[in-house]
């Protein structure tokens, strides 16, 4: 059994309805015995039922993907305004049908060229975009009603002489010459219109998105091609230059152009369609998997968008970050883009920034596409936020390395400039009172002695927590004093330049730690330390010729070297094979 | 150093309780301070008025604390070539020294600060400063004479010949070398020569060209 829900229902019947309205626009007037004229031929109406049965598809596609919207209204007013032309050819002698031909034929008429700029300047969701285009549509409505009613008053169909006679009820002053006056000047302003359209088309063309502009393809080629046709048809019509006419008759232009208009509304909405479509396509790399941070590009071929963008709450729940951690400013996007927030329960997965049009063309298609997601946007959402901490982890920790260095140079300033100044101060004292108080000279010569011992540990104490030759002349001289107090021969290559401070002290401080370590565990000889940059980053090499075998995970000199280097955002391996000596690389970004 | 004339000193260090201990000591060693600065300015101030014969400062000095002592040398070198010029020093770094002697080693001095503790040491410097001797720091020598080296001709020096190096690389002439090792003139000759050989070094007559060629022998890898 088929179960049928409320939209379909009403889809069979708008269907139906669709039907009997193109049925009646190209048929009806064959009801009547006196029609028809004799360009009207069961023939030649099939182009016209052709092209009305194109509509009724837009109908349905477009109440399909919309129900609540505004875009089959329109559709279905472009049908019944169509369909009031068959009124014309009726023949009657009723009051009632005098009436339905005036309301129809002397109002209506023309109804349907005010629809059909106003379906194109909505395309594809039914709602009008700018002011301009508001007030615009309803100037077409007015102009195009107002002057058929303005025509009416006027217009003394008993007069034009059809057959069977039938009576206009609106005319008031018979005056036909005035009423053709009026539609003169009201055909007058047609291609003004038409040109105003197809001025707004183009723009809405020129700032639409990519997504936008695959509904907004087919429209804007297939408006300007039906309106060339027509308006060649009819200017060579009017300037009597038959052969054209008959040429675009001939060759079925004329009929087949009925086609293009419906025909290109309906293909701008099937590819906003074919979006839903793709979803398919997300059901299946959802199943094969997707990696962390592989989401993004997957929505945005799912979507058709590729100015779509991912966003997570942060951790801290203040702002969004990306799925690398790295800050995310929705307030930054630019262009035609919104953001729409995917929610599991209460809580906020994701925020996806996305071309409007996507919402506006598809309001379903971004919730069932979070919907289906959910669990992959989860993961990617606590990849993001864990990224982010540690991001943040990793800010902090370099700036704890660098506080720490300058109380090393703090302290080092205050032990060279306080304590080794009060100690040398009362040494001297010392020496010139030895002078003066005999005896007491031996005392004396071991006090300043002890003094003397205090300040050269001072001295060295201050070199350890921050050698000054580091600040004055930079890594490769600093390296160079380092060599030169070294337990083993250490050679330095380092080109005598200057780099950034915290690299300097970075890189000077594990060129000391990894020659301790050489000294202390490679049983080498020699050591050769490389410094190089290219780019922008500083290599340092700290290479022995010693016993080789050492491991980051056993003791702490190297753990140490490894925490160090990360600290300052670099990196560091290390190469040590038993036998072959141990050589430690760091890079630092500059 | 015969004429009875008292040595003439410009002191410049910041930290003044040390700056009034080294003119207490300098003093009562007899020498004569014309002036004390504690900052770079002051100093060069004092200089052009009093154009002492020497001038005792500190390497590190206001506004930055980090090498001013070593600049205001230089452009006192500069302004007045005549005036010998002895810095006392917090840092052993060889560079240090090498740099300052470099241009021109004649009557310029490199001493750690903790030798103003033994006056006779100190005073020993400002002299031979004044004489135009040049003077490097024992332990400066000693960092670079006992830096590591994987096969130097360093090596083939006696424990003598070494002795007699450091002593030229801080700057001694032979008459000071042999007073120093009580030896005699012509036996430091021959040693002197000895290391020249042995260094491959062009031998220098010169007392403050000989420095600079062993301190640069010695600086090299």
């Amino acid at each position: 059994m088929l179960v049928m829900d409320a939209v379909r229902w009403r889809l069979v019947g708008l269907g139906l309805v669709g039907a009997l309205l193109a049925a009646w626009a190209s048929y009806g007037p064959f009801l009547w015995a006196t029609c028809c004229h004799e360009t009207v031929t069961a023939q030649n109406q099939v182009w016209l039922l052709a092209s009305q049965l194109a509509w009724v598809g837009l109908l349905l596609v477009t109440y399909a993907r919309d129900p609540a919207g505004p875009m089959w209204k329109l559709v279905l007013a472009y049908l019944a305004a169509r369909g009031a032309w068959a009124i014309g050819y009726i023949s009657s002698d009723a009051t009632l049908w005098d009436v339905a031909w005036t309301v129809e034929q002397q109002l209506f008429r023309w109804a349907y060229g005010a629809v059909l700029v106003h379906v194109a300047l909505a395309f594809p969701t039914g709602r009008l975009r700018t002011r301009f285009d508001r007030i615009f549509v309803r100037f077409v409505y007015a102009y195009v009603l107002g002057l058929s009613a303005i025509h009416a008053l006027f217009f003394d169909s008993l007069q034009t002489g059809s057959i069977p006679p039938v009576r206009n009820v609106l005319v008031v002053w018979p005056n036909n010459e005035l009423a053709s006056n009026i539609e003169q000047v009201a055909f007058f302003g047609v291609p003004i219109l038409a040109a105003i359209t197809l001025w707004r088309l183009g723009r809405r063309w020129k700032v639409a998105t990519p997504a936008g502009r695959r509904a907004l393809g087919p429209v804007v080629v297939a408006l300007p091609v039906s309106l060339t046709i027509l308006s060649l048809d009819r200017v060579a019509d009017a300037s009597n230059q038959m052969w054209i006419v008959d040429a675009i008759d001939n060759l079925g232009i004329l009929q087949l152009h009925g086609l293009i208009l419906p025909g290109g509304f309906l293909l701008g909405t099937l590819r906003t369609r074919l979006a839903r479509g793709s979803i398919a396509d997300l059901a299946v790399e959802l199943r094969a998997g997707i990696p962390v941070g592989g989401l993004q590009p997957v929505l945005r071929r799912v979507l058709r968008d590729r100015t779509l963008e991912l966003a997570f709450p942060a951790p801290d729940g203040d702002g969004f970050v990306r799925v690398d951690g790295r800050p995310f400013e929705p307030s930054a996007l630019g262009g035609n883009r919104v953001t729409t927030t995917l929610r599991r329960g209460n809580e906020a997965l994701a925020l996806l920034a996305h071309d409007a049009d996507l919402e506006a063309e598809d309001p379903e298609l971004i919730r069932a596409v979070g919907s289906m997601a959910e669990l992959a946007l989860a993961n990617e959402r606590l990849s993001a936020q864990v990224r982010a901490q540690l991001a943040e982890v990793r800010a902090s920790r370099a700036r704890i390395v660098e506080a720490a260095d300058a109380e090393r140079r703090r302290i080092e300033r205050d032990l060279h400039d306080g304590a080794q100044q009060r100690l040398l101060a009362l040494a001297t004292r010392l020496q010139t009172a030895k002078a003066t108080a005999q005896g007491a000279g031996d005392l004396v010569d071991e006090a300043t002695t002890e003094l003397e011992a205090a300040v050269s540990e001072v001295r060295e104490l201050a070199r350890g927590l921050h050698p000054q030759i580091l600040t004055d002349l930079g890594l490769g001289p600093a390296l160079e004093a380092l060599a030169e107090r070294a337990a083993i021969p250490v050679e330095v290559r380092a080109p005598d330049r200057r780099y950034p401070v915290a690299v300097e002290t970075a890189a000077y401080f594990l060129v000391s730690e990894a020659l301790t370590n050489v000294a202390r565990h490679a049983e080498a000889t020699g050591a050769v330390v490389t410094v190089s940059h290219q780019d922008d980053r500083l290599t340092v090499e700290i290479a022995d010729d010693g016993s080789g075998g050492a491991d980051v995970r056993r003791g702490t000199g190297l753990r140490g070297l490894v925490d160090r280097v990360a600290a300052s955002g670099g990196s560091l391996t290390i190469d040590s094979q038993l036998g072959k000596g141990t050589a430690v690389r760091a890079a630092f970004p500059l | 150093m015969s004429d009875r004339r008292p040595i003439s000193v410009v002191l410049a260090d910041d930290a003044l309780l040390l700056r009034e201990a080294l003119a207490g000591a300098l003093s009562a060693a007899g020498f004569s301070i014309l002036g004390q600065a504690a900052e770079p300015n002051r100093l060069l101030e004092l200089v052009d008025r009093h154009r002492p014969d020497v001038v005792v400062l500190d390497v590190r000095m206001p506004p930055t604390h980090t090498t001013e002592g070593l600049e205001a040398a230089g452009r006192i070198r500069r302004s007045h070539p005549t005036i010998g010029i002895l810095v006392l020093s917090q840092y052993v770094e060889t560079r240090y020294a090498v740099d300052l002697v470099r241009a021109n080693p004649a009557g310029i001095g490199y001493l750690l600060k903790e030798r103003v503790s033994r006056v006779e040491q100190l005073a020993d410097a400002v002299r031979r400063v004044d004489a135009g001797e040049t003077v490097i720091d024992p332990e400066v020598v000693g960092r670079l004479l006992g830096r590591p080296r994987a096969h130097s001709p360093l090596d083939e020096l006696t424990p003598r010949e070494r002795e007699v190096l450091a002593h030229m690389a801080e700057g001694r002439s032979n008459g000071g070398i042999a007073e120093l090792l009580v030896l005699d003139a012509k036996t430091v000759e021959g040693h002197v020569s000895r290391i020249f050989a042995k260094l491959m070094l062009e031998p220098a007559t010169e007392d403050h060209r000989r420095v600079l060629a062993v301190l640069t022998y010695l600086r090299g890898k």
